[in-house]
């Protein structure tokens, strides 16, 4: 006997619920949003899911090496969803606000661009699951020379250009020498895919210890044994060059500096949230807890889940989020429906049920 | 069925002895089924931990054929269903302080929850399993590690990858004791 082929975002019940008459948009179609869509759509919800890439599974199909978790496992639950839960997915369209496009990783595959007034007057209720997508820096000298990625940056093109996309490039590694910055998951994917796409070498450069490495010491002596060189305890202070990388620049602890050789670097030190309009939704005070409604932003009908309210996580995370969302989601459209806002005990709910 | 008065007819078919097996080998320690497990249910009945070499993995409960959980428990709040899962009867539960349950499971799969009732644990979705439905851990996985599957097919799942990562996994649970 084998695993179960799909994930089934609508695990709650085998079959929708008879449908309520409602109509809700999520917008991102990560582990958030498609937990959400799940719990939603079994309830008998008519749930939209919106995605700026080709394909609904966010970082689960766009991040995270198939090795670890198998692209068709995703797509399954997909096709499950539109298929005996009636969710509509549009995929490649982006929900935006005045920022431009193309400005974070995966905005190139977008085709169609809606507004959130638009979203709200076409849904009874909408949920932003966007995510973090955007890389944190590091804040050194160089760290714009050519060759140097973010995580991000580095791993969203090799699985995005199966998609064919004229605007995606798998980092050329072959036969370079790698530097990873960060010991955290991304930058343990960061160093099996830089040797699967056949690098010279590659080095991983931690400030801290193997064991104070997030991403644990059992991965950092796996990413040894297939053959990548662990160094610890160095700090990058600036990475050398004129236009291209040559070299990183690191501090060790007894003050001394030392020069890594390196022709692509990756920083892979986390994503920040990238949430649209931040500042109107209030998201600032959403994540201090200070709600009206679980989940809900300054914004009637708009609510929010996973990463982008919390910063990056973990699946598990980012799928608790999206469905405690979609709860509150239902309670408010309940409540609403008979003009009992007042009602709703904010306090009660922000308690872990 | 046509008497409408027999309500001890035999089971149709063979017993079903499903449990969960997790290939630890193939988590990413994703925290997805302590998640789900946590919405449904509150306290989660499946619960991560980070190994001492840093991995993070699920503890959970096995159903074992024996409990020890249950052998220990001595207000008889654990029980056996008819698939062999170990149910916990919470009005039964006392809390008892010398945590007996917790301490006698082998896989740290009885989980103390510091709030209401004092002990967590699987019982393999009960109430799901009533509608034909499986565990949401089961369900959600991204990974396809954990699985719902007859007692006797486990030892034909298990791999070489798979025994080191459960190994490493007693290892956290049941410490060797160091040799002086």
């Amino acid at each position: 006997m084998s695993a179960e082929p799909r994930m089934n975002f609508a695990f709650l019940r085998s079959t929708p619920a008879a449908a309520v008459g409602r109509n809700v948009g999520i917008i991102g179609a990560g582990p958030s949003g498609l937990a959400a869509t799940g719990y939603l759509a079994a309830n008998g919800y008519q749930v939209e899911a919106y995605d700026k890439l080709p394909r609904p599974g966010g970082l689960m199909v766009f991040g995270i090496p198939s090795s670890r978790i198998a692209p068709d496992r995703i797509q399954r639950g997909v096709t499950m969803l539109e298929r005996q839960y009636g969710v509509l997915f549009h995929t490649r369209t982006k929900i935006c606000c005045s920022a431009p496009l193309h400005e974070e990783e995966g905005d190139h595959f977008s085709y169609d661009m809606v507004g959130l007034a638009d979203l709200l007057e076409r849904h009874d209720a909408i949920m932003i699951c966007t995510g973090s997508w955007k890389s944190r820096k590091l804040g050194v000298e160089g760290e714009s020379l050519r060759g140097v990625y973010s995580s991000l940056e580095f791993l969203f093109p090799i699985r995005a250009v199966r998609y064919a996309s004229p605007n995606v490039t798998v980092p050329p590694v072959e036969g370079k020498r790698v530097v990873v910055v960060g010991a955290g998951h991304s930058a343990v994917d960061v160093a099996h895919s830089a040797k699967q796409l056949g690098a010279q070498s590659v080095s991983i450069v931690y400030r801290r210890t193997a064991t104070e490495a997030p991403c644990g010491r059992y991965e950092v002596e796996r990413m040894v044994e297939c053959g990548c060189t662990w160094l610890e305890q160095r700090n990058p202070l600036r990475f050398l060059g004129e236009v291209d990388v040559q070299g990183v620049e690191v501090a060790l602890p007894d003050g001394t500096h030392e020069v890594l050789p390196a022709d692509v670097v990756v920083t892979a030190i986390g994503e920040v949230p990238t949430p649209p309009f931040a500042k109107e939704l209030g998201l600032e005070n959403v994540r201090k807890g200070d709600v009206r409604w679980l989940n809900m932003t300054a914004l009637d009908n708009v609510f929010v889940a996973g990463d982008v309210l919390t910063g990056p996580s973990k699946i598990g995370q980012a799928v608790y989020s999206g469905l405690r969302a979609a709860r509150s989601l239902a309670n408010w459209l309940d409540l609403r429906a008979q003009n009992r806002q007042h009602e709703y005990d904010a306090a009660a709910d922000l308690v872990k049920r | 069925m046509t008497s409408g008065i027999n309500e001890t007819a035999p089971a149709q078919g063979p017993k079903d002895t499903r449990t969960l097996y997790i290939d630890y080998s193939k988590c990413i320690g994703c925290e997805t089924c302590e998640a789900v497990c946590k919405f449904l249910y509150a306290q989660p009945r499946i619960v991560m931990v980070r190994t001492v070499d840093g991995q993070m993995l699920p503890l959970y409960c096995r159903h074992c054929d024996h409990p020890h959980c249950m052998k220990t428990c001595r207000t008889g709040s654990l029980t056996v269903d008819e698939q062999h899962a170990v149910l916990l009867n919470p009005m039964f539960c006392r809390g008892c302080q010398t945590k007996s349950c917790i301490l006698g499971c082998p896989y740290g799969g009885v989980f103390a929850t510091g709030e209401g009732v004092a002990v967590s644990k699987c019982d393999l979705c009960a109430s799901r399993r009533k509608k034909g439905d499986l565990p949401a851990c089961v369900e959600m996985c991204p990974t396809g590690a954990i699985l719902y599957v007859e007692r006797e097919a486990i030892p034909g799942l298990e791999t070489d990858e798979s025994r080191a990562a459960e190994a490493r996994v007693t290892d956290f649970v049941r410490p060797r004791k160091e040799k002086s």
